[in-house]
């Protein structure tokens, strides 16, 4: 499920796509787009970022909960539409708690893989039926803690729907090769979508499945070129290059050194691919089948630019020994957030104070919860 | 009193009221904005932590948010106008944080910390998690781990049964079995497989593995014997546990780092996974160290071992797989170690 990751979620945990759920538009005129405006300097976020590991090394992983917090808070404070920024309000010891509880899971899993495959894909499959509980909570944890002008977002799937678009799906996409899931793709984005609201309004969703087999049909296509092409062009050229070097075909042996850099690299193209294209034609999709009220979204993300972004930050982040990452992140996030644009139709005068809060949404309801934070 | 510029929520809607937030000599935190006054006691309110320049949304306890872009006069007030009273830690905390991370002194000494604990986790850290897991890994479960591992690579085909014949395979048996007291690894075990290429490993629990191919490959016994001396090293010194729990340490360290899979699945190939390799390295060289130290002591030459690596480096073609990418030490250059071992043990005060 590498492909939807965090970033397919709205707020998900995955950084490459930090976006925020959209708030309300303050456009001057109906008919205006208005654009969300990204303030991170990247030295700033690189001092952040570098004082968040050394206290998390330090504190032996505890302090992974504050540190989470603290990007967060910078990141939305950083985020603008119109006059007014995103505010982050999550409760690190419950993010700690959530944490706690995800990191005894791996260790049982690693556990059990170690003794045996067995008892690892048992205890996956006792697993199951809560991964709908964590994506629940871990949506409306997310959610919850997302406000924009005081006002809270929220969201109020039932385990029900996640059982049907989580586990359920998955067991029908392996069961038709594949075929499905596109299909589940889109219920997926539809339930949680459909589900969330801001303050007392909720989102709407008008995608439609067309789209999403359209993304995995051109996702399949291309991978299958480049897997199967590329090993094919990489053995043309290995023969070539024995036979260029004068050595007999019948008794030397292949370069299989040379081989396995040339699958390696096959491997990160199609990483970069499905990162590049894939997560982010999903994101943009459904974005921009979101509604909010009056208010729709347009994201339209170049594949040329994610591939960019993507390609060089790898060779920067290897080059730099991982320093580059926070820089990264914030080249991803400045141009996603960038192009991302709110319309309002209906009355511009409404927006000042047209929104409410939803009864019982705020403060001491969350304070209990586990701050669970994966994206499936 | 100072007042500083704030934005006012009510809790209830969207509207924006500007206004004014002061702290009073009597530890009172007033608000007043379009005539609307709110009264609070200080210490009841949690001012956020300061983050960079970003906006600070105030939550009152009835709900109510105000909000203050004006950081450097809300640090003056809140920290300036302390009648006494001891601040709650989480605040000193904080503003020790913001202390650290919006200063180059701060950022410099967080780099200095991160890269100390990298060094010394790597260095000396993640070697002594190992020992810790051999010390607590029982041989039983050990053996259970590695029988799985056996039963998981016959019942997929990837190892079939040996061809060799019974008689040189209670030889070879045979010549084990001395090896192992000689060693002084009694809970070793020989297995014989066919495989399709020559190769042998040792498994968790003691199982040395040898395929038909090797056999086959050796010119002389005493090149079995060197392999299989080579084997028991792993064995010894349990390299399997080790390697895993090395493994998995340097990837929680990896996680801790990133704080993130996504970024480091771009880069392919990981940092961990290069200390990764060097460590496999750096047991492969244990083990052709305890090698050269049993056939030297067998009166065996220990260039046999790497006669028969630098001929199955040949077969296999992975002399040209660059050092750094490899879990294995280049045959020449293991050919060249235990030559100058064998130069080195022959001094007559060993």
């Amino acid at each position: 499920m590498s492909e939807d990751a965090g970033a397919v979620v709205p707020g998900g945990d995955s950084p490459a796509t930090p976006l925020e759920p959209p708030g309300e538009s303050e456009a001057p005129t109906s008919s205006q787009a208005q654009r969300l405006r990204c303030t991170v300097d990247g030295w700033e976020y690189f001092r952040i970022w570098i004082v968040n590991v050394a206290l998390t090394l330090l504190t032996l992983g505890i302090y992974s909960a504050w540190a989470k917090v603290r990007a967060r808070r910078f990141f939305y404070g950083n985020i603008w539409l119109g006059d007014d920024t995103f505010d982050y309000t999550a409760n690190p010891i419950a993010i700690l708690r959530g944490r706690i509880l995800v990191a005894t899971v791996l260790v049982l899993l690693w556990f059990a893989q170690i003794l045996s495959l067995w008892y690892y894909y048992s205890i996956l499959l006792l697993l199951m039926p809560l991964v709908p509980w964590v994506v629940v909570r871990a949506r409306s944890f997310q959610m919850r803690n997302s406000r924009y002008r005081s006002i809270a977002f929220d969201f109020q799937g039932r385990y029900r729907d996640a059982a049907v678009w989580y586990p359920l799906s998955w067991a029908a996409s392996v069961a038709t090769l594949g075929l499905a899931r596109p299909f589940t793709v889109f219920g997926r984005d539809r339930f949680l979508v459909s589900q969330s609201s801001f303050g007392n309004k909720p989102f709407g969703f008008v995608g439609k499945p067309g789209p999403y087999y359209g993304m995995y049909v051109i996702t399949a296509v291309v991978l299958g070129v480049l897997y199967f092409g590329g090993v094919l062009a990489l053995i043309l050229v290995l023969a070539v290059r024995a036979v260029a070097s004068g050595s007999d075909p019948e008794t030397s042996t292949p370069d299989m050194g040379a081989f396995l850099l040339g699958a390696l690299a096959i491997g990160g193209l199609a990483v970069l691919f499905i990162a590049a294209y894939l997560r982010t034609r999903l994101l943009c999709y459904r974005w921009s089948s979101s509604q909010l009220g009056d208010t729709e979204f347009l994201l339209d993300l170049s594949f040329p630019t994610m591939l960019w972004l993507y390609a060089s930050n790898a060779v920067a982040i290897a080059a730099t020994f991982g320093l580059f990452i926070p820089f990264a992140r914030i080249r991803v996030l400045r141009y996603v957030v960038g192009e991302f644009r709110v319309f309002r139709r209906g009355d511009p005068n409404a927006f000042e104070a047209g929104d409410r809060q939803r009864i019982g949404a705020t403060g001491a309801e969350a304070a209990g919860e586990f701050g669970l934070e994966i994206g499936i | 009193m100072k007042a500083i510029a704030c934005r006012y929520y009510d809790g209830d809607s969207s509207r924006q009221r500007p206004g004014t937030l002061e702290i009073t000599g009597r530890g009172q935190l007033v608000i007043d904005c379009e005539g609307l006054e709110e009264r609070l006691v200080y210490r009841d309110v949690r001012i956020p932590n300061r983050i960079a320049d970003t906006p600070r949304f105030i939550h009152l306890p009835d709900g109510a948010v105000c909000e203050v872009r004006d950081n450097d006069t809300l640090d003056e007030l809140s920290t300036s106008l302390q009648p006494g009273a001891p601040e709650p830690r989480s605040e000193r905390f904080g503003r020790f944080v913001h202390r650290l991370d919006s200063t180059w002194r701060g950022a410099a000494a967080a780099l200095t910390v991160t890269a100390a604990i990298l060094y010394s986790f790597t260095r000396w850290g993640t070697p002594a998690v190992a020992d810790l897991a051999v010390a607590a890994t029982p041989m039983e479960v050990e053996s259970l781990v590695g029988d799985n591992g056996l039963n998981l690579l016959r019942q997929t085909r990837i190892l079939e049964a040996s061809e060799l014949g019974p008689d040189r395979r209670n030889d070879l048996l045979a010549v084990f079995e001395s090896m192992k007291r000689e060693a002084g690894v009694e809970h070793a075990d020989l297995q014989f497989y066919s495989f399709g290429a020559p190769n042998a490993f040792a498994l968790p629990g003691g199982t040395v593995v040898i395929t038909d191919e090797l056999v086959a490959l050796a010119e002389h016994d005493e090149e079995i014997i060197a392999v299989l001396a080579h084997e028991l090293g792993h064995v010894d010194g349990r390299h399997v546990i080790r390697s895993v729990a090395q493994r998995s340490s340097l990837l929680a360290l990896w996680t801790a780092v990133t704080g993130d899979v996504s970024v480091a699945a771009l880069s392919v190939l990981g940092p961990d996974q290069l200390i990764a390799q060097s460590y496999s390295r750096s047991f492969e060289r244990a083990a052709d160290e305890f090698a050269a130290d049993y056939l030297f002591r067998a009166g065996i030459p220990p260039s046999r071992l790497g006669d028969i690596l630098e001929r199955l480096e040949r077969v296999s073609g992975t002399g040209n797989f660059p050092t750094w990418l490899s879990s294995h030490p280049a045959a020449t250059e293991r050919a060249r170690k235990a030559a100058e071992r064998t130069g080195r043990s022959a001094e007559p005060d060993e």
